[in-house]
């Protein structure tokens, strides 16, 4: 959301920019521009607002518009709800009062999947659940041609038992096998 | 039970270091964990009005699962934190020096 809020607020900042570049020059008359055609500018602006609220009021907007609206509104309902959830932990609970870093997670998660028979390498994100658990995205680095699914569900079963081992609550582990250059990873023999 | 807090973060310091499997402690990852008081700092113990973080860095082999070292850490630092509930942070694994 922090992306999202400093869109907004850079959009907001460009539009008072914009506005205020007008005020000066309608102000001071520059560029042929004159304080009077504001006016006109304006109820231009206005007429067409109150019309499209006429529509609104008598029901007689286009679908396109009705569809548009829902969306903006679906939107907006999406933005407040992400925007009210509490942020997430920096740190993941592992029981109340014991919380591990998610750096030393990823750090058990990579040796675990490492010491798997056909695992060259791997890369793994670690990001801490608002209940107690971790959410953990490992990719690991195998050689082409190698049986995937047998290899996922040893990798899974490896690094589960051993975040189990270790105390570490999983909240989800999501695996994806990556077939790479043995040249280019951390093991070229495993 | 330490009197000042600096006293307390002393005693808590030198509670969980004495606990079997603590490597060393923290001094924080986001940010500094310490207790302060009168220019003197303990790293590593956050002393807070109703809780004691202690942040640890646990040796590597592990002897027993996370969640016990930290009960044994809250069991050795009950005495000295009184009403204060201990949290425990473990920041690292290190591998003893006497492991490599």
């Amino acid at each position: 959301m922090r992306i999202f809020n400093r869109i907004v607020v850079v959009l907001l900042l460009v539009g008072l920019a914009v506005l205020g570049v007008y005020t000066v020059v309608y102000s001071f008359e520059a560029f042929g521009h004159q304080l009077s055609d504001l006016s006109t500018t304006l109820q231009g602006f206005t007429s067409g607002f109150e019309g499209f609220v006429g529509d609104v009021e008598n029901g007689n907007l286009p679908i396109l518009t009705i569809a548009l609206l829902v969306a903006i509104a679906l939107l907006g309902l999406v933005l407040l709800i992400m925007e009210l959830k509490p942020p997430r932990p920096r740190r993941v609970r592992m029981q109340r009062g014991t919380y591990i870093v998610p750096d030393v997670v990823r750090g058990e998660v990579e040796s675990a999947a490492e010491e798997t028979p056909n695992v060259l390498g791997s890369t793994t994100k670690v990001w801490a659940k608002r209940r107690p658990g971790a959410l953990v995205n490992l990719q690991a680095d195998v050689r082409r041609g190698e049986d995937a699914n047998a290899l996922k569900s040893e990798l899974r079963e490896r690094v589960q038992q051993h975040l189990a081992k270790t105390g570490v609550p999983l909240g989800r582990l999501k695996l994806k096998l990556v077939e790479a250059d043995p040249r280019e990873t951390k093991a070229r023999v495993q | 039970m330490a009197d000042g807090i600096l006293d307390l973060a002393r005693a808590v310091s030198a509670a969980a270091l004495a606990t079997d499997g603590v490597y060393s402690l923290g001094i924080g990852r986001y940010a500094e964990a310490a207790t302060y008081e009168g220019g003197e700092k303990v790293s590593g113990v956050v002393v807070k009005p109703d809780e004691v973080e202690v942040h640890i860095v646990a040796s590597y082999p592990l002897a027993k699962p996370i969640p016990e070292l930290a009960q044994l850490i809250r069991d050795r630092v009950a005495a000295e934190a009184g009403e204060r509930r201990t949290s425990v942070v473990v920041e690292d694994i290190e591998v003893a020096s006497e492991d490599l």
